[in-house]
This record gives structure tokens, sequence and C-alpha cells, in this order.
């Protein structure tokens, strides 16, 4: 008897044991989602309808959907270009967290490949497989792309456009185009308490300094800034006012290098004074108590709208589109949420650099067997980058989804009396302005469907100097440097990373500690790393 | 024996494993109740953390919102037809193949076991089957599918000996009784055999229903089943783009995401009870006499 309550006591363990174990070894599962290529989408003029007498131009697209924003066949934006463009589009909807495992399964193996592919670049894996000649290098047809041409001209990108060439000089996808880069996220704040504490709008990081003290007196349980998804948010927006970028998207992901504006050159970034002095304001936050202490965890969408929405922070680097949900969530009377201009720091006030061209359409290389690749690629061209059709892209069909006013955009009333917004209404009703399909971005014109405060903010960022620089060149590695840059990288990447929080929290001290770390990093040749990037500059 | 057990007072060692139990099942069970009521509550309660196993401010909003989404029935059915159907093929081929491989006297047949236990441990990759599924044309057919996965080498490898375990001499008798091979297997052995093949069928169907990875690279968009539908809701709205543009970083509610994780799952969690009889008849046979 005893034995086989012993076997059943060790059963019971084990199946406690294992159920333990399985819960832990779900999280592995979790599939990194594909990387998000840059936000997309067009509008541009000239509108050569083409000839009816023909039959419609049939071919098919990888279309990378979202479920924010679920794509539907029978969107007046979808319907409207094949009507105009007498065009027959078979979409192949793909949902983007998997979008890029099919897209490189079509390109590797050319079985089943889309005529076209939207919402892609030539970063990454493409590049090699365009070197290798999966892809149709677009720039040799850019007689048959005239309006792209056209655009690229008026925005005044012909430098960030070249600049997407890879190493055989050769250009093999047709970017998005934007007039003048969105100021979407930044520092976003309490505006309520501003008022109630009397404080002034910070203008410098030393203003903010002040403000977050006031809100810690007055709040002593509170931790009054606070980050969404962790340090490299509050990184990449706020070193460029200290002459640094450092974050994911510093320097194009170099992580450790920064790109020097004046000189054109890359320089180790990561062991700067300028870097040491961004960290010490930073330490000197965190030390008193105004920066969250949870923010390296990262903090998660949800968590950090209920830090916001609950009084347990005040202020937050974050994206704008998100205030709405705290604001709606939070119980606080007169509670309410601002953006504000970036901040200036030693180096001026900057945001976190960004690039004036994104994702957009690449060929797969069979495509250019179609007898009719002429007329498909000119198709594209008039359907995506054309005034006419650029325009139904981003704002749906005159008439129907809004009318001009002299210069004025009116959109229909149902829109505008829709509780989404305009500018989600537009997107999930009509399919215009998803960033899939629209290649053409007009700030002005962008501004038109959000809120008038958001529109200011833009303007106010707009008319500052400089405030969004352009994102600094790729350097043009070929196999075997690209392989010896990716081995540096790493190592450095993550020393950078544990020294960051070791000084951030005071574990290190930047007086004491600043000049082993910097021995640590040239130990990892930084240098040597800087020398390649600039070495392979074109 | 029976008897006497009823009776029994507890011992500190029923208590220990009860209570164990009582652990093991709160821990099955809690994550499920908490998705459900999440699912239930709304967006408000959740934000501000106030939901924990009851839901908070009920609603249906978020089902509602789910079953508005385009092709949400569409992928549903997909995975339904997925699962029974591949089952089914699963099944018939195993048991057909596995009995010829239970029987020691078939020439080769521990040549065929050793390729069979090699493929469990190599493979040949993602490109290379792509290639293969796609030269053999079933790319974007439901067939694509359903016919790679009819055999799993380990299904096999339990069916077999289960099927050797079952005593010859039934087999015998059958014979004398004028059956041909078929005939035992469809009259005699399948019938014996429902604890594993109700074993076997489990592990595929639920194989098929949480396949996603297949579905997403052989077939087309009309065709996916239910759970990329589920990982693209769950997983791919996280993303900030690092464009100059408005990218979209509205994110989706959690009391959504509950919803089409209750509703995806729930299917095939209710077949465990239904199939639980089966696994209760044990793996004794016991039709032999002395």
């Amino acid at each position: 008897m005893f034995k086989k309550k012993s076997a059943l006591l060790i059963l019971a363990f084990s199946l406690a044991a294992s159920s333990l174990a399985a819960c832990s070894s779900k999280k592995e599962n979790a599939q990194p989602s594909a990387s998000s290529p840059p936000a997309s989408a067009s509008q541009s003029p000239d509108a050569s309808t083409p000839a009816q007498s023909e039959d419609p131009i049939k071919f098919s697209v990888f279309y990378s959907d979202n479920a924010t924003l679920p794509f539907k066949e029978d969107w007046l934006t979808v319907q409207e270009v094949q009507k105009r463009f007498n065009a027959d589009i078979k979409f192949e909807v793909i949902p983007i967290a998997d979008y890029q495992t099919k897209v490189s399964l079509a390109l590797n193996t050319g079985n089943n490949a889309p005529d076209v592919i939207l919402y892609q670049s030539t970063k990454g894996e493409n590049a090699s497989l365009a070197l290798n000649g999966a892809l149709v290098p677009i720039s040799d047809y850019s007689d048959w792309t005239p309006n792209f041409n056209e655009r690229v001209k008026s925005f005044g990108l012909e430098d960030q456009v070249a600049s997407l060439n890879l190493k055989d000089g050769k250009r093999y996808y047709l970017p998005s185009l934007y007039d003048k880069p969105f100021y979407d996220g930044g520092l976003i704040l309490r505006e309520d308490l501003l008022e109630k504490y009397s404080l002034q709008a910070p203008k410098t990081f030393d203003d903010l300094y002040t403000v977050l003290k006031k809100f810690k007196e007055e709040n002593p349980d509170s931790y009054p800034l606070t980050i969404l998804a962790g340090p490299r948010v509050l990184y990449r927006m706020t070193m460029p006012s200290f002459g640094v970028s450092v974050g994911k998207n510093g320097a194009s992901g170099t992580n450790t290098l920064s790109w020097d504006y004046a000189n054109q050159t890359y320089f180790p970034g990561a062991i700067s004074d300028q870097y040491k002095e961004y960290m010490a304001f930073f330490s000197k936050l965190y030390a008193e108590g105004l920066l969250d202490p949870e923010m390296a965890e990262p903090i998660d969408g949800d968590k950090w709208s209920q830090k916001m929405a609950t009084g347990k922070s005040f202020a937050t680097y974050a994206y704008y589109d998100q205030i709405g949900g705290v604001a709606s969530a939070a119980t606080e009377a007169g509670f309410k949420l601002q953006m504000f201009p970036p901040l200036a720091g030693p180096a001026g006030a900057h945001h976190q650099p960004k690039s004036s061209t994104g994702s957009g359409i690449l060929f797969p290389k069979k495509t250019a067997d179609r007898p009719d690749f002429e007329r498909l690629v000119r198709t594209i061209d008039e359907m995506f980058f054309s005034e006419e059709g650029a325009k139904i892209w981003g704002l749906g069909a005159e008439g129907t989804t809004y009318t001009m006013d002299g210069d004025k955009i009116k959109y229909a009333d149902d829109i505008v009396n829709s509780p989404n917004g305009i500018y989600k209404e537009m997107q999930l009703k009509y399919g215009a302005g998803s960033d899939v399909t629209q290649l053409v971005w007009i700030n002005a014109q962008e501004m038109t469907k959000y809120d008038e405060n958001y529109g200011q903010i833009n303007a106010v960022v707009a008319a500052m100097p400089d405030a969004i620089q352009a994102i600094p060149p790729t350097p043009l590695f070929d196999d075997m440097v690209a392989e010896e840059a990716a081995s540096l990288q790493t190592p450095l990447a993550d020393t950078f990373e544990i020294w960051a929080d070791a000084f951030l929290t005071g574990k290190k001290s930047l007086d004491k500690d600043w000049d082993q770390y910097v021995k640590e990093m040239k130990g990892l040749q930084i240098e040597r790393f800087a020398q390649l990037y600039n070495d392979n500059l074109k | 024996m029976h008897t006497q057990r009823k009776f029994r007072p507890l011992t500190f060692a029923d208590v220990l494993i009860y209570a164990f139990m009582i652990v093991v099942v709160l821990i099955c069970f809690i994550p499920f109740v908490y998705m459900l009521a999440l699912s239930l509550s709304s967006p408000e309660a959740i934000i501000n953390n106030k939901v924990s196993l009851f839901p908070v401010g009920l609603n249906f909003a978020a089902y509602e919102q789910i079953f508005t989404y385009p092709n949400f029935f569409k992928a549903y059915g997909n995975t339904i037809f997925y699962t029974a159907a591949g089952t089914l093929i699963s099944l018939f081929m195993s048991a057909l193949f596995a009995y010829a491989m239970s029987k020691r006297f078939l020439f080769g047949h521990k040549l065929v076991m050793m390729l069979i236990v090699f493929s469990m441990f190599f493979s040949g990759g993602l490109i290379p089957t792509y290639l293969l599924i796609s030269n053999l044309h079933l790319t974007g057919t439901v067939w694509a599918m359903l016919l790679p996965f009819a055999l799993n080498q380990f299904n096999l490898i339990i069916l077999i000996n289960f099927f050797r375990a079952i005593p010859s001499e039934i087999e015998e008798a059958a014979i004398i009784d004028g059956l041909s091979y078929f005939g035992i297997l469809r009259r005699v052995i399948l019938p014996l055999s429902t604890p594993a093949l109700a074993t076997i069928g489990l592990y595929t169907a639920v194989f098929f229903w949480n396949d996603w990875f297949n579905g997403l690279i052989y077939l087309n968009t009309d065709q996916y089943p239910v759970m990329l539908f589920l990982r693209n809701i769950v997983n791919g709205t996280t993303m900030v783009g690092d464009g100059a543009g408005a990218a979209d970083k509205s994110t989706i509610a959690m009391s959504i995401k509950s919803a089409v994780i209750i509703t995806s799952t729930l299917p095939i969690i209710i077949l465990y009870p239904m199939l639980q009889r089966f696994f209760v008849a044990g793996l004794t046979v016991g039709s032999v006499k002395g």
C-alpha cells in the first residue's frame, strides 16, 4: 500500500512540475514578428488614364495585412484604382507577422512568386537576393516610371533615393516617398498638471528636470517619467538633442556608432563625451526617483497605459496615437495629455532621425519575363505615384470620401462624425491611408485627417530648423566586410547595453568607471567598427 | 478491496496527493478563466487592472468585433475541414501502414522501419520541402495541408507496437473463419484498437488544429486556417515603424486578443473530455481465453 502511495505522490509531483515547465516553454515559441519595414504611402500628380480599349492588365500582388486594419477586397480605394487604371489585381493577403517568411520563401525558391510585392525594401536578406538576381533592378527601367521620377524630384529626394542603390549601383524597389517626416511621437505629459502647478511647458532638458521635480514633490509615491517599450524608445527620441544616436534607429542600426551631420562621417558615439553628458542627465533623473525604474523591463502598451491613466506617472516618451486610449481610461477630472516638440539639449532640439523613403514595391525576377512587363511597370507607376492614383490611396475618391473646397480638403460628413476619427475611419472603411498601398505622403495633406492639435504640433516641429534629421547613409558592404562588421557589432551592442543600464541606475559611476568602460569598448574594436563604416560610404 | 477503500479515512499522503492534483488542475484551468474574463470585460477595466477571474463591465463587444472581421468564419471553416479531413486521412493511412509493419514476417520491414526512424531525426529543411511540394503541384491546394502530414512517424510507432500486442491467436481464428487480411484489419484489429486510434487521432487533430505555418507557406489567402488569423491578431500588431510617416501604432485591445484565443482554442479543448472514455478503456485487450 505504502509503495503505491509514494508512487502516486511522485506522479503528482512530476505532473505539477511538468505543467509548470509547460508554462515557461510556451514563451520560447513566441515567434519574433517580422521586422516591420518603415511606414509608407503615396500620392502624386499627373494622371494619364490608359487606353480603355485594352483588356485590363492582370497581375498578382503580395499584401501585408495588419490586424488593426484588416484588408477588404471591396474597399473603395482598391476597386477605384482597378477601374481607373484598367487593372485586374489578384491580392494575396498575408498576415504581417509572417509576411517576411512568405516573401523570403517566394523569392528564394522562385516558385509561386507573385508579379508584384508590396511593403518591402532591399534591407537585410532582400539585398543579397537582389544581388543574386532574384529581383528586377527597377532603376534600369526608369523610363517606364515617369510619375515616380517626378515625385522624387518635386520632393527633393534625389540623394535619399540614390542612397537606396545597392553595391552594383542599382535600385531594386520603388520606395514610398515623404515630403516632410511626421512628428508622430515624442515627449508627452500632463498638460492639466502643468497648469495646476503653474509650470511652463518645457523647452529644454533642464526645463524637463524642473517639471519632473515638481511632479515628484507633489506626488512623492510616483515616478513622474515613464517610457513605453524600454529604454531604446527613450534613447532614440532624446539622444539626437545631445548629438548622439545609438538606439535601434541610430545610424541605421549600428547600435553603437553615431553620425556626425556636420562632417558627414560616423564616430564612436557610445564612448563620446556627448553620450557621457546624456547619461549624466538621465542617471540624475533616475537617482532622484524621477524616472520609472521599471523602464528597463520593458514596459508594454497595456502596463504603460495603466501607469499613465492611474497617475503613477505624468510624463512619457511615446506616440501621439496612444494618447486617446489613455485619456479615455483615465478617471481623474481634467486629465489632459499633450505632446510637445523635441526639447533642446547641448546639440540643439532634435527628434529621432527619420527617412523620407519607406518600404515600397518590388518585382520578382520572373515578372520581367511577362510579355506585357512594360505595361505592368507603367500601370504600377501610375497607380501608386501619379497625382490621381496617389490621391485615391491617400484620400479615397473625390465626391465620395471628400470634396475640394478651393485648396481645402473637406471630408464627407459620415467620416468627420465617426467616433473612430477621420484617419482611422478612412482606413477601416475605405482603405485610404494604409501604409501598404499609399506610397506618396504629403505632410500637410495627412494632417487634415487628424485633430487640429496634432496638426499644430507638426507645423511647429516642421518649422524648427532640422528638428527631424535624415537617417545616416548605409555603407555598402560586400559579403566579407558585412560579416566582419556584424561580428564586431554584436559584442559591442551587448556591452553597451549592459553599461548603459549600469550608468543609468547608478550601479556604475560615470565619474569613476567611465574610463574602464571606454577601455572595454575600445578592446572590442569600436574604432575599427567606425572605420569600416566610414570606408564603405559611397 | 473496493468496498474497503470507500470507508478508509484519508491519510496524510492522500491529502498531499489531492492538494497537488488540485494545484495542477488550477494551473491548467485558471489561464482559461482569466482569458474568458478578459474577453468579456471592458477595455477600461482591463487597462486599470481590475479584472481577475470575473469579467468587469460585462460586454460582448470583443466577440462582436471578431465576428465582423472579414474571413474569420471562412478561416474557421477551413480549420475544421483540415482537422477533420486531415485526421481521417492520417488515421486511414497510418492504420494501413502500421498493420503491414506489425507483421514481423513481412520482407524488409526492418529496412522500412529504419527509414521511418531516420526521417524522425533528419528532414530536408524548409526550402527543399517547399520545392518538393511545389513541384508536386500541391501548393495552393488543400492537399498541401493534408497529404504531407498523413503519416507521422511517432504515431506510427505507437500504432505498430499496439498492433503487435494484439494476440496473434485472434487473427489465426479469423483466418480460419475465412477473413482476408483486409477483412481482419477492418473487422478485428481496428475495433480492438480504439484506444490507440483515439490517442493518435487526438494528437493528429490537435496538430492540424494548431498548424499555421504550413497553411502560411503553401496556401492562398482564402484557404488560411484560423490559427494564422489568431497569430496575426495576438502577435502582429506590436510593431513600430521607423519611417517618416504616421506608422499605425494602434494596438489591438486585450479583450479582443482574449476573445480570439478563446474562440479558436475552445473547440479542440472540448474534444478532450469526449475522447476521455477511449483512453480510460485502457490498453488491455484480454480476449484470448486461458
